[in-house]
């Protein structure tokens, strides 16, 4: 089609989702309102057992299989991300002798930042189940914190500290952790994904049952999820090198 | 032994997952022959854990309710999964096929580790997922799992750009899709402050119609008919059926573009079945339909691409599926659940067979391989078989269904004329490669996407794997079987489908199943003459085409072929415009009928 004909074939298109949206925008219910049947019944169920905040609940308890479901659209995506990746049949890895050079105090800072953003990646992680957070958002910030030594020291030095296929067992082993802890509900109460674990007392570290092992393995998925999905990424741009 | 039914769709989705990270971590460390054993033992496990649901269902629908958060006063947090025959037949194809093109496969990808056989896998749990799950989030939630892994799975030949094209495009017309149905779900949760299809199918009867729903119900639904390729939505699947791996062809064509239309007709009777007319359904889907299956069979006759062929040909197909849907009766949705049975073991052995031409010749092209395959022993007599399956030959599982839809919907001559049509391309070029006959076909024709220059798949020069001609035979047997079994079961899933009230009894009420009738799902005289007369007609096609070529046929149909070739240019961006203006038109058409 041609630029012009394409732009037809949209705008009356749009014309006709615009208008219909327009009209359903007017019938949505105003903001404020008093009327909230899922809020209703899942505040009781989070701070029933034990999870003050109650996104975690709602995410690993109440709608655990989404969360799975969202898991492993993750795992697939980085498995999908890395086969795309892949050195093609004419590609080498190759390493560059010289990498340019950092600023001392990009290094400095790289340095000081690299133990302070593991520890709040890994509070961002354990403490889902009590403060905002959980295991996607700490999983993300964990596996930065792993990449601000190529930052602040170099690729090869990264590369020492972080072998693929370790993250790659970790992640499937993390991902699989999720699955097995819903089978063992499955065999203990013949609910998948039940809630076994005791719920213990409503703020304590270890409490609201499964929702904290649960985003302890999603934490761990996502932060060698996304430590293998940048390696793809790094390593076509800075060592898979065409051969002929 | 003897399992609980309702553990039976939790495990659907577990084993499959189990054993992609079982896959995946041993990728590194075990040799080829490890993975494969434990990718084909997985499959083997999910096909007798849907085998035994799928039993379990002809005591009733089997619900579950994940994490045990039972319904109390109608009401749950939690997600529901609710597994009739229909969702269990489709979750138990999808393992079955799964099966077949892992063992396809079997010596088949050797540079890519493990990642095939995870993607596989992954992609498996998301079919059976959304076959099982009652939930409409959880239900975009395996739409998007079929779709990520989908992806990469189509643009899995990296060394190749079009193989990337193909993937990409497919990427963002279904992601497209997929907002749309997102925007829905989000504008259903603001109206009803629920996420089941049961519990939001209850709180819509108590509100009504109004253009909120409309509009819910139009972007909802724009997702699953992307995935189902019905015109004006279908533009990537010839794309990404071209490029991807033959075996993934098989689960594309043969059960997750069916899966597009489960999810329509699930949504729209379940979630919208009490507040949407049904004469005003009937209309969309039956347009939709009716154009879907003769754009899809005129093009098919115009390839010379044999995997767009036979992309084309699932088009025509879906759009069949889609007429018979339309009734919204259980004898249209059992006659269409067996054809797409049916047409998911003819159609995957089609697929397989064009993978051992292109993996012994290295050409998909008919015109390149004229006479060519004259030595295949193989596939000189099963491919013109396949072909008369799928113009709906008696026995075969096609012709069954075809018969039942054509009956309950009584558009016979669009059944005939359109499967006739496929059979017939497919046998055209059959008799070219395999007898050589007629002339050899000299075509000028700009507009046609030639099947040269795709990546050799696998290295088969001398003898073809067992494993490999096992799975053409088995998927064919399937297909034949399909027609031959009696089917009782579909019949009686189609009426449970059906039963929105028993569902909403069942899963919120906590009602037992309740005992419901069954339709006859059993050939019928005509069906069988009907059936023969669509394979004669793909006989004579097929000679003609040979003989003739399309040179006048064409000639004749100049312009217009020349226009809806152009329209199917590969730029994305043509694609997202019709996704758009075919949004508009399913709303007009919900207005309208």
């Amino acid at each position: 089609m041609t630029r012009s004909a394409r732009w037809i074939v949209f705008w009356l298109g749009a014309g006709g989702v615009g208008v219909l949206i327009v009209l359903a925008l007017l019938k949505m219910p105003s903001f404020g309102g008093l009327v909230h049947p899922y809020r209703e019944l899942s505040v009781p169920a989070a701070i029933g057992r034990s999870s003050p905040n109650i996104v975690s609940s709602v995410n690993f308890d109440q709608r655990a299989l989404d969360t799975l479901g969202e898991e492993t659209i993750l795992l697939g995506s980085v498995v999908g991300a890395a086969a795309l990746l892949r050195p093609s049949k004419d590609e080498r890895e190759q390493l560059d002798q010289d990498e340019g050079r950092v600023l001392e105090a990009t290094k400095l800072l790289g340095y000081l930042l690299l133990p302070v953003t593991l520890i709040v990646g890994a509070d961002v992680v354990t403490h889902g189940h009590l403060t905002p957070g959980g295991g996607f958002q700490g999983g993300v910030v964990l596996a930065t914190a792993v990449h601000l030594l190529y930052v602040a020291g170099s690729y090869k030095m990264l590369r020492r500290v972080r072998p693929k296929s370790w993250y790659q067992v970790a992640e499937a082993v993390a991902a699989g952790a999720f699955v097995v802890l819903g089978l063992v509900g499955l065999l203990l109460t013949g609910a998948f994904l039940a809630n076994i674990f005791p719920r213990g007392v409503l703020g304590d570290l270890f409490s609201s049952g499964t929702v904290f092992y649960l985003n302890v393995a999603v934490g761990a998925e996502v932060t060698s999820g996304v430590v293998v999905l940048l390696s793809g990424f790094l390593a076509q741009a800075l060592s898979v090198r065409e051969v002929r | 032994m003897s399992v609980d039914p309702s553990w039976l769709p939790p495990l659907g989705i577990a084993i499959p997952l189990v054993g992609a990270c079982i896959v995946l971590a041993l990728a590194k460390l075990a040799p080829r022959l490890v993975i494969d054993v434990v990718a084909m033992t997985t499959t083997v496990v999910s096909v007798g854990a849907m085998a035994l649901l799928f039993a379990a269902t002809s005591a009733g629908r089997v619900v579950t309710w994940v994490g045990g958060w039972t319904p109390r006063d109608g009401t749950s947090v939690g997600i529901v999964l609710a597994a009739d025959q229909i969702g269990a037949g489709f979750a138990l194809l999808a393992c079955v096929l799964t099966a077949c093109a892992l063992s396809y496969t079997w010596r088949y990808f050797d540079d890519a580790e493990a990642h095939v056989h995870v993607l596989i896998l992954l992609f498996m749990a998301g079919m059976v997922g959304f076959s099982l799950t009652a939930d409409l989030f959880d239900l975009f939630v395996f739409l998007e799992l079929m779709s990520a892994t989908a992806y990469a799975l189509t643009g899995h030949k990296i060394e190749e750009p079009r193989s990337v094209q193909g993937g990409f495009t497919f990427g963002v017309v279904t992601s497209l899709g997929a907002y749309f149905t997102l925007a829905g779900i989000g504008i259903l949760y603001a109206r009803t402050g629920q996420l089941g299809m049961p519990q939001i199918g209850a709180a819509l009867d108590r509100h009504g119609m109004d253009a909120l729903v409309l509009a819910a119900l139009v972007l909802v639904l724009t997702g699953f008919l992307v995935k189902a390729a019905i015109v004006p939505f279908h533009f990537w699947l010839a794309d990404a059926h071209a490029v991807a791996p033959t075996p993934v062809c098989v689960l594309f064509s043969g059960v997750m573009a069916p899966l597009g239309l489960y999810g329509v007709l699930r949504v729209s009777t379940t979630v919208f079945g009490g507040v949407l007319p049904a004469g005003s359904l009937h209309g969309t889907l039956l347009v939709l339909g009716i154009i879907t299956a003769a754009l899809g069979a005129t093009l098919c006759l115009m390839q010379r691409h044999l995997k767009r062929m036979l992309a084309y040909s699932t088009i025509a197909h879906l759009g069949l599926f889609l007429v018979a849907l339309a009734t919204v009766t259980a004898s249209g949705v059992a006659g269409a659940v067996i054809y797409v049975f049916g047409h998911a073991g003819v159609k995957g052995a089609l697929f397989l067979m064009v993978g051992v031409l292109l993996a012994r010749k290295g050409n998909v092209d008919e015109f390149a391989l004229y006479c060519k395959g004259r030595d295949e022993r193989l596939t000189k007599w099963l491919l013109p078989l396949g072909a008369l399956a799928l113009a709906g030959l008696p026995p075969f599982g096609t012709g069954l269904g075809k018969a039942l839809s054509e009956e309950s919907s009584g558009l016979i001559v669009l059944f005939v004329l359109v499967s006739a049509a496929t059979g017939g391309a497919v046998l055209r070029a059959s008799l070219r490669i395999h007898f050589g006959l007629g002339p050899r076909p000299d075509d000028t024709d700009v507009d046609t996407t030639k099947g040269e220059g795709e990546e050799q798949e696998g290295r088969f020069p001398q003898r073809l794997p067992a494993t490999m001609i096992g799975a053409i035979v088995a998927l064919l047997t399937g297909g034949l079987l399909v027609g031959l079994v009696p089917m009782e079961a579909i019949g009686e899933g189609a009426q449970r489908f059906l039963d929105r009230a028993g569902m909403l009894a069942q899963t919120l009420g906590g009602a037992p199943a309740s005992a419901i009738g069954s339709v006859d799902v059993e050939w019928t005289w005509s069906g069988v003459v009907l059936g023969l007369l669509s394979a004669a007609l793909a006989v004579g096609i097929g000679f003609v085409g040979v003989h003739f070529g399309l040179g006048r046929l064409r000639a004749a149909l100049k312009t217009p072929l020349h226009v809806v070739h152009r329209l199917h240019s590969g730029h994305v961006g043509d694609y997202a415009a019709w996704l758009v203006f075919g949004m508009a038109a399913v709303g007009a058409l919900f207005v309208i009928t």
